[in-house]
């Protein structure tokens, strides 16, 4: 590196670099020099990485050097983090534990109609309601009916808080532009974030007994459509519309309930049959953290190459998400039909 | 006369993040291409004087951009004017905070929309009970009225429909009937007929007129169509990029324009059938009624049919009546004289 000895030298810098007393390991470079007794010639012009200037001077960072300083800083944050985060995530813990457990004590006899009659209930289609019920007992009859229900148990309470955070953010990035202008980022960046990222610090975060890491790790994921629908929905609303309610006298509140979330809620439905779609997508991943479910029995496929067992838990995670679609998808169209008709 | 209902003092706006600095500019003297040119700001409203009197339909019109859109809501201050009041009923709108204003929205004023505006989401009865339910009313009362209102406008047994299933002149009676259900002294119309076709249109300007003959409501009514205007108001405003050109009562306007835009806007007009005998007849002095007269006609008869009744003849001359009083002498040569567009008067110099 003999281009980058010349720059420091000549920036005047090779005191405060010091002599090169490398305590790190030796690299192959190093090791082929001490062999041969012949150095390899590198490129004339090396890319100037921290690695590479390192060699020249030793006060630079080595690359390595970063990671660990990341992973320092964080570990150093994670017992505040822990003391905020870990009394307000408790309730998910609670909440994903208890229902897990009603989905899997409620007798079949009981929760398969349960479940039937739900799907009627939202799409009010006999073709959905029947396409339903012959899932779930095709699920049943090869033994993956618990799997599936908890997998779906996990869905109901992740696509529920996402709802329920999901909209009211939602509405209030709609109403400040300021708002929307610093949560858009955000959002970018949780959609964008390899869905196995998510999962490193959480797990550095809580211990992987917990029920809420993978609770986080998918709302985190699910939540951005639902925000996103929401805000958009709301700013689609006709100005006309919303012209004649200020005209009439009506208060942000009557605005707000009468005419904009009325308005909006096709788009608002839309975000959440994303959003259930999408914690469908992570629950088959935080499997690797013990989230129970399908993911499970995908996770043994690979690890024991149990092609059959993959294939049939792959299997019944693509009838659950398209029964999940088809039935909120059904329930969306219903919605936009009283909106318009003709 | 008594205090007008709603009257516009030096009312100016601005379009533009620094309104208030270019204020002065437009006060100087600077027309709309100037300012849009060297500070980038768009004049609205320029120096706008109106008085609305109660129980008129105060019609003002002019081409697009002319800002009558813009004027109108400032009455209800959707839009904030840059500088200048706006008083109804002897209140300054401008003083008013919020929740007053909200009230007053409520209470004085209701709007009809050229896009109708009406909830989607909502059945035609809900709609047009909407102004009530928004003052918090119970739903029977919202209902009631509405109801009362869907049936005035010719609306009954459409009040389970949605907006969708409706005609667009079906859809601008609900917007009427939602206006009247807010019972208020005031109605902000914005182009109401606008959207609709022909037909339709005169037939809603009828029922509208039937409307104010038993309701006496102070109506503000937008329009750019001349022969809406004549047909509705009481008084006439004609705006130009913002400024006032002229305003008087309509027929006062179609014989003594004072510009040559509201010239080129009078010219294309029927006007046998807009003008009526009182603008042109010679008033009577002294009581005298000429002998040689061919028959007694209304003040309000319209040249069009005094032209029917002396089948052409210019030599005919009629005496005028109001009512029973005798008011004056039409002379048919004249009344042939007034169907041709004159130039603009010296007389009536620039207003404003």
């Amino acid at each position: 590196m003999a281009l980058y000895d010349k720059l420091f030298s000549a920036l005047g810098l090779s005191d405060w670099c010091g002599d090169s007393v490398d305590g790190a390991p030796l690299s192959l470079s190093d090791l082929s020099v001490r062999a041969g007794g012949e150095e390899v010639s590198g490129p004339f012009f090396p890319i100037p990485s921290l690695d590479n200037l390192h060699e020249s001077c030793n006060r630079v960072w080595q690359s390595r050097d970063v990671t660990n300083g990341i992973e320092e800083g964080f570990l150093a944050a994670k017992p505040a983090l822990k003391t905020v985060l870990d009394p307000i995530t408790q309730p998910l813990s609670w909440m994903l534990d208890g229902s897990l457990w009603l989905f899997e004590a409620t007798p079949w006899f009981i929760m398969v109609p349960f479940l039937v009659a739900i799907s009627w209930y939202a799409s009010r289609s006999r073709p959905v309601t029947i396409f339903v019920a012959a899932s779930i007992m095709l699920l049943a009859v090869v033994d993956h009916y618990d799997v599936a229900m908890q997998t779906l148990s996990i869905i109901f309470v992740c696509t529920t808080i996402s709802v329920l955070f999901g909209v009211p953010i939602g509405i209030a990035m709609s109403k400040s532009d300021r708002l929307q202008k610093g949560v858009v980022p955000i959002l970018d960046l949780l959609q964008t974030l390899p869905t196995f990222v998510y999962l490193i610090p959480l797990i550095f975060l809580f211990s992987v007994t917990e029920s809420k890491l993978y609770g986080i790790a998918i709302i985190l994921y699910a939540i951005v459509p639902v925000i996103r629908l929401t805000d958009l929905g709301i700013r689609l609303v006709d100005q006309d519309v919303i012209e004649a309610a200020n005209a009439f006298g009506m208060n942000d509140r009557q605005k707000l309930m009468q005419v904009q979330l009325p308005l909006a809620l096709p788009n608002i439905m839309a975000g959440i049959n994303q959003t259930i779609m999408m914690s469908l997508a992570m629950v088959v991943i935080a499997s690797l953290v013990s989230a129970p479910g399908l993911g499970v029995n995908v996770l043994r496929g690979i690890r024991n190459l149990e092609l059959g067992v993959g294939i049939v838990a792959g299997i019944g995670i693509v009838l659950l998400a398209v029964i999940l679609d088809r039935v909120s998808k059904a329930a969306l169209t219903r919605v936009d039909k009283t909106q318009v008709k003709h | 006369m008594t205090q007008p209902m709603v009257s516009l003092r030096g009312l100016y706006k601005i379009f533009g993040v620094r309104d208030k600095e270019m204020l002065h500019h437009v006060q100087g003297g600077m027309c709309k291409e100037e300012l849009l040119a060297h500070h980038k700001h768009v004049l609205g409203l320029n120096n706008i004087n109106i008085d609305m009197q109660a129980g008129e339909i105060t019609v003002v019109m002019g081409l697009s951009g002319s800002g009558k859109s813009t004027l109108i809501r400032h009455l209800n201050r959707l839009i904030e004017p840059t500088a200048g009041e706006i008083i109804v009923q002897g209140e300054d709108v401008m003083g008013l905070p919020e929740d007053r204003l909200r009230h007053a929205r409520q209470e004085k004023m209701s709007m009809v929309f050229q896009k109708f505006a009406l909830l989607p989401h909502k059945t035609v009865l809900k709609n047009a009970g909407m102004p009530l339910s928004v003052r918090g009313e119970d739903e029977a009362t919202c209902d009631r009225e509405a109801l009362k209102w869907l049936n005035r406008v010719g609306l009954s047994g459409f009040e389970n429909q949605y907006p969708a299933q409706l005609s667009g002149g079906m859809q601008q009676r609900v917007g009427i009937a939602r206006a009247l259900t807010a019972n208020t002294p005031i109605m902000l119309m914005d182009e109401a007929f606008s959207a609709l076709d022909p037909l339709i249109r005169t037939d809603m300007q009828d029922l509208l007129l039937e409307l104010q003959k038993e309701l006496h409501k102070t109506i503000v009514f937008i329009s750019h169509d001349l022969d809406e205007a004549l047909k509705l108001a009481d008084h006439l405003v004609i705006l130009k990029d913002g400024l006032v050109v002229q305003q008087d009562e309509p027929q006062h306007i179609l014989l003594n324009p004072n510009d040559p835009y509201i010239e080129d806007f009078v010219s294309d007009i029927n006007r046998a059938r807009v003008l009526r005998v009182r603008s042109i007849m010679t008033p009577l002095d002294d009581g005298k009624v000429p002998k040689d007269a061919h028959g007694e006609v209304e003040v309000s008869d319209t040249l069009e049919s005094m032209i029917t009744r002396s089948g052409g003849d210019t030599s005919h001359a009629y005496v005028v009546k109001d009512g029973e009083k005798t008011v004056g002498t039409l002379d048919m040569t004249e009344l042939v004289r007034a169907l041709v567009p004159r130039v603009a008067s010296e007389a009536g110099a620039r207003q404003s």
